[in-house]
């Protein structure tokens, strides 16, 4: 697993309970490489469960989730953080930590006892608060920064790991509406500029229509249906999996499916 | 194109470090010569390079030596131990006082005064650093028993191990008061009469828990954002938790042993050594340890003229002076 291999995770029969209740309940899905995968669903669906248990932040009851042909359980610590990040729901670092300060977290899986900050390292930082238009922050504590500033910083942080997959848990969750385009513009960007494969959490059906290459419906602890935005957003499989009757228009502006919702159902 | 400001980062760093290294030799010169008797350099160079046996030479070597050791090192293992405790519990008012190290030490050292009547310094040092030790683990054992090491529950329980010890030591001392009246000053924490040997029997204490805390320099950074967060870093956390236990046991337990409960050093020293350093714990701690030992020594110094001519406990001045220290930095960061 060094140069460049062809990344792509399958996830096969995860099931994760806690006692008296399963969580995740024989989950197969497979996450196609360099394209952005959104799971979408209900509140208590297992949707940040599955995204947590891809980074074996979660031990499974059974199944197994694949880095290519290799379990993830298999792997280190430091080697499974070198292949996956992940961006965690409402992530916390100190006030007066500064940009370059919370930047440089990323590279801690590179890093060994012996093997210290090295060129690479500081290449890998600059270029992270570069593309996400940090670097002018750097030396600027957290607490000074608007939310949609800090977002980008912990994207930055993500980024520097400079893994193949990037994992994050509703990253725009709090930020009010030209943050959340912002914010999702990056990940996108992450996608088509660094190739990174991205499995993103979302809770607006409308936003993970706009930017998912492939959607996942997860209800239930399991996947309810996986496809196109296109395929997925149809008035039946909404009512099905949200409760909700829905019309489903074509936005004019980039041609995506619509949810429209009307009432519950 | 951000190598020159990097190094001029880490030029200024070193300018710090090695004017805060000055300062402590400084204040270590001091602590050796002024006091209720006042000596010259040349009388303590004299002392150690040439002692004759004369009543200065006695007196530096014997009285003053050992605390102008023993403050700096005493300082630099609350400093760091401050540091540590403040990241693990990620609560910047946390200190060892906090886990309840001082209250199980001082605890131990009544018990033992009491019950078995010990009180040789030697002896009570190391009945301190045992009560420390034994704190720390049943702390820890609470800790870790229920669901994993998590911050808040080892604040909440170090507070709860804290307050239990203070009360029973207090209920001794009042039940005791005449055969407890010899253990008051020792209770407050001071480095008056303490023996050579005490340094370095502490030494390698000081040693492996300053050790082990520059071990884990990198996962500690990586600890003050949100646990998921260093997990998915690949930082092993409850591996970290427990080495961190260990080097604020170790670096607590020896202080305690050396001086008594020193208080607020642990709490104040961070704060300060932030303001210099940063939050990097390789140049935090180092900052930590050097500003803890100037802090402690001057307060030693200091302790010998508030109520002069007695000595008062250096631990009431390092908590009055850190008091004020403290209101100031708060101070200064909400301007």
């Amino acid at each position: 697993m060094t140069a460049n291999p062809a990344p792509s995770i399958t996830i096969d029969g995860l099931t994760l309970a806690y006692p008296g209740k399963t969580v995740l309940d024989t989950v197969t899905l497979a996450i196609p490489r360099g394209k952005i995968t959104v799971l979408a669903g209900p509140n208590g669906c297992g949707k940040s469960t599955l995204l947590r248990a891809i980074r074996r932040l979660h031990r499974p009851a059974a199944g197994r989730v694949l880095l290519e042909d290799i379990d993830v359980a298999d792997l280190s610590e430091k080697a499974l953080a070198r292949h996956i990040g992940l961006l965690a729901q409402n992530p916390s670092a100190p006030e007066d930590m500064t940009v370059e300060e919370l930047v440089r977290l990323g590279r801690y899986p590179h890093q060994t006892m012996l093997q210290r900050w090295d060129a690479q390292d500081t290449r890998a930082l600059e270029a992270a608060m570069a593309g996400t238009g940090v670097a002018s922050l750097r030396d600027r504590p957290l607490g000074s920064l608007s939310g949609g500033q800090v977002q980008r910083v912990w994207i930055a942080m993500v980024l520097a790991q400079e893994t193949e997959i990037v994992c994050l848990d509703e990253p725009v969750n709090h930020l009010d509406l030209a943050h959340q385009l912002d914010c999702l513009d990056l990940v996108r960007q992450l996608n088509a500029e660094f190739g990174r494969t991205i499995v993103l959490v979302l809770h607006d059906l409308n936003l993970a229509a706009r930017y998912a290459d492939q959607l996942v419906f997860m209800r239930d602890g399991g996947v309810a249906a996986c496809g196109t935005p296109d395929a997925l957003m149809t008035q039946d499989l909404i009512a099905r999996v949200f409760n909700v009757d829905a019309m489903i228009i074509t936005d004019p502006a980039y041609g995506r499916p619509l949810c429209l919702p009307l009432r519950t159902c | 194109m951000t190598a020159p400001r990097a190094r001029s980062a880490r030029q200024s760093f070193a300018v710090i470090i090695a004017g805060l290294a000055a300062l402590l030799v400084a204040a270590m010169l001091v602590s050796a010569t002024v006091g209720y008797r006042l000596y010259g350099l040349d009388q303590l160079y004299q002392a150690i390079f040439a002692f004759d046996g004369s009543e200065a030479a006695t007196v530096l070597v014997n009285l003053r030596l050992p605390r102008a050791i023993l403050a700096p090192m005493v300082g630099a293992g609350l400093g760091v131990a401050g540091v540590l405790v403040q990241t693990l519990s990620r609560n910047r008012i946390a200190s060892p006082d906090t886990l309840g190290l001082n209250a199980g030490a001082s605890l131990a050292v009544v018990l033992a005064s009491a019950t078995l009547g010990i009180t040789s310094l030697t002896g009570l040092s190391l009945v301190a650093a045992l009560g420390a030790l034994l704190t720390s683990m049943l702390v820890f054992a609470i800790a870790a028993g229920a669901g994993g090491i998590s911050p808040i529950r080892i604040v909440l329980i170090g507070v709860t191990i804290a307050g239990l010890g203070q009360s029973v030591v207090q209920l001794i001392l009042t039940s005791n008061e005449a055969q407890m009246q010899n253990l008051l000053f020792w209770l407050a924490g001071s480095f008056v009469d303490r023996p050579m040997a005490l340094a370095i029997n502490g030494l390698p204490f000081i040693a492996a828990g300053g050790a082990i805390a520059f071990a884990l320099v990198r996962p500690l950074d990586a600890l003050q954002a949100d646990d998921a967060t260093a997990v998915s870093l690949g930082v092993p956390v409850s591996l970290v938790r427990i080495g961190c236990f260990l080097a604020i046991s170790l670096l607590s337990g020896a202080a305690v042993a050396m001086a008594g409960p020193v208080s607020f050093v642990g709490l104040v020293v961070p704060h300060a050594a932030r303001r210099l350093a940063g939050l990097r714990h390789g140049p935090l701690m180092l900052a930590a340890a050097l500003i803890g030992a100037i802090y402690t020594t001057l307060a030693d110094v200091l302790a010998r003229f508030v109520i002069y001519p007695v000595e008062a406990p250096v631990g009431a001045v390092t908590a009055v002076v850190g008091g004020l220290v403290l209101v100031l930095l708060l101070r200064g960061r909400a301007a």
